[in-house]
Order: C-alpha cells, then sequence, then structure tokens
C-alpha cells in the first residue's frame, strides 16, 4: 500500500467525523510517513507496519461517538455509537445489540404501560358515551386509580430512563476497551 | 501474546517514555516497537485518548530536516496516572512472578 492509498482508506474510515478531527487524525499519519520516508524506509513497509486502516479508523470512530454521547445524550448520538462499536467486531454485534435490544424493548413496554394507565379514564368515557346503559361507578374508579398508578409510573420511567441511557453508555465504553485489542499485528 | 493485555501494556509504555522527556508520535511509535511488537498505527488513537483525557498535551516543533513534529508532554495528571500504573504493574507482575516461581520449582 502507498502512502496515499492508506490516507484516503483511513479517510474514508473516519467518515462521520468533523472535518477538522479527520485532518489532526491524517495529520499523525502523514507525519508517520514522512518521518519514516526520511529515515530510508519505504511507503510500503510503514503502510505495513501501520496496520490496517479500516481498523484503525474504526478505533477513532467508536472513541469519537462514545465521547459525543457523554457530552450530550440524545437517541440518535447513542445509536451512531452503538454502530460504531458494533463495527468494531463481529462479537459485539451480539454483546451488544443484544442487551440494547431488550433494554429497549423493556424501557417501551413500560412506558406504553403507563400512557395507557393514565388514559384509562378516558376510555370509560368513551364506553359511556358509545354504551350508555353499561356506566358503572366501579369502572371510573378503577380507571382513576389507574391513572394515578400511570402517571407514577411514567414519572419514575423519566429517572429510570435516564439512568439505564449511562449505565449504557458506561457498557459501551467497557466494550470498546474489551475489544480494543481487534487491532493486532499479525 | 494475548492482544488485550498489550493494549494495556501500551499505555503504561507510553506513559513512562513520556516521563522523562517530551517526544513526538513517530520517536514513541518505534521505542515501544522495537520491544513489543505491535500494529505501529494503534499508538495514535491511544495517544489521541491520552490527550482528550488530559494526560499529555501536546505542541509543535520545527524539526531541522523535514517538517514541523507534533511533541507530547505528559501533564500533572498524567504523571499521577502514570504512577498508578507502575504501581498496579509492579504488583502484578510481582505476583505472576511468584506464581511461575512456585510452579517451575514445584515441578
Amino acid at each position: 500500500m502507498t502512502k496515499d492509498e492508506f490516507l484516503n482508506k483511513l479517510n474514508e474510515a473516519l467518515r462521520g467525523l468533523s472535518l477538522n478531527e479527520r485532518r489532526d487524525i491524517l495529520q499523525d499519519y502523514e507525519e508517520h510517513f514522512v518521518i519514516g520516508l526520511e529515515e530510508g524506509k519505504t511507503e510500503a513497509e510503514i503502510a505495513e507496519r501501520l496496520g490496517s486502516p479500516s481498523s484503525i479508523g474504526k478505533d477513532l470512530l467508536a472513541s469519537y461517538h462514545i465521547d459525543r454521547v457523554e457530552q450530550s445524550v440524545t437517541s440518535g448520538n447513542i445509536i451512531r455509537a452503538i454502530w460504531a462499536v458494533i463495527g468494531l467486531s463481529f462479537f459485539n454485534l451480539i454483546i451488544v445489540l443484544g442487551p440494547f435490544v431488550a433494554l429497549v424493548g423493556v424501557i417501551c413496554g413500560l412506558w406504553v404501560a403507563s400512557l395507557g394507565f393514565t388514559l384509562a379514564p378516558l376510555l370509560v368515557i368513551f364506553d359511556f358515551l358509545v354504551h350508555p346503559g353499561t356506566f358503572e361507578f366501579f369502572h371510573l374508579f378503577v380507571s382513576i386509580a389507574l391513572c394515578g398508578l400511570g402517571i407514577l409510573l411514567g414519572i419514575s420511567m423519566f429517572f429510570v430512563t435516564k439512568v439505564l441511557n449511562k449505565g449504557f453508555i458506561r457498557y459501551l465504553k467497557f466494550n470498546v476497551s474489551l475489544v480494543r485489542g481487534g487491532l493486532k499485528h499479525e | 501474546m494475548n492482544v488485550q493485555f498489550k493494549k494495556g501494556v501500551l499505555e503504561l509504555c507510553v506513559l513512562v517514555l513520556l516521563d522523562k522527556q517530551d517526544r513526538y508520535g513517530y520517536e514513541l511509535v518505534q521505542k515501544i516497537s522495537d520491544r513489543i511488537e505491535i500494529s505501529e498505527g494503534t499508538v495514535y488513537p491511544l495517544l489521541r485518548r491520552l490527550t482528550k483525557e488530559e494526560y499529555f498535551t501536546t505542541y509543535l516543533k520545527e524539526s531541522t530536516e523535514g517538517p514541523s513534529r507534533k511533541y507530547y508532554r505528559l501533564t500533572e495528571k498524567g504523571k499521577r496516572y502514570l504512577n498508578e500504573l507502575v504501581n498496579e504493574w509492579r504488583e502484578f507482575s510481582n505476583a505472576v512472578n511468584e506464581l511461575i516461581k512456585e510452579g517451575v520449582s514445584s515441578d
């Protein structure tokens, strides 16, 4: 691989990073090539010793996206970080995606339940409007109780979601440190 | 050698090399790869991470031959971290050495 090929491949692998960040990274490797050439090595030799540019890119991409999530937790940032971490190795597909899907499933389920409970009185009123004969106070009271429960559940879910977000980011970081070894020199 | 293990040690190596003097990236990579077999390209992401964690600062310095080079300097925070890692490493390697000694002598 020539110097230009190496740098192009690395640049491609870094797609998604800001322009500044990319230039900064490429500069480091360019400097490495320049000094290596001064010492009389060939471009191919230097590239060979550096290792695969796409694995280097994946490593950098994963750290970048995890940094971003830590700065601001948005669902877009989380998903990008997850993709980047998955990209590090196939092993991560299962280890990262599995718990994430399960977690999201549970959170969504609880949110839907809280919404359903909260809206229970509306259902009773709706039922009364459609079938006026079937109204029972018992239904109304149960629905009001459910509504209260739903609101409480909603409030706790708000905090639970926040905490779980943080926990998941830590899990991602742990995962990155686990698979950082993916870039080995054969 | 186990790759994960090597990665952790790489961090320690970089910090140790910067303890006495500032160095540029290429120099760090060569110093390490002279003794340990690594993918040289993995050192730069590590340098970036450690710089972001404020263990290093960087500056550019002109070189007599060719373009300027990016030098890394250990910060106070980096020095504390280095001490921690060195202590951990000593404890760990002593323990492993003891185990090896016991294992070999009982054979």
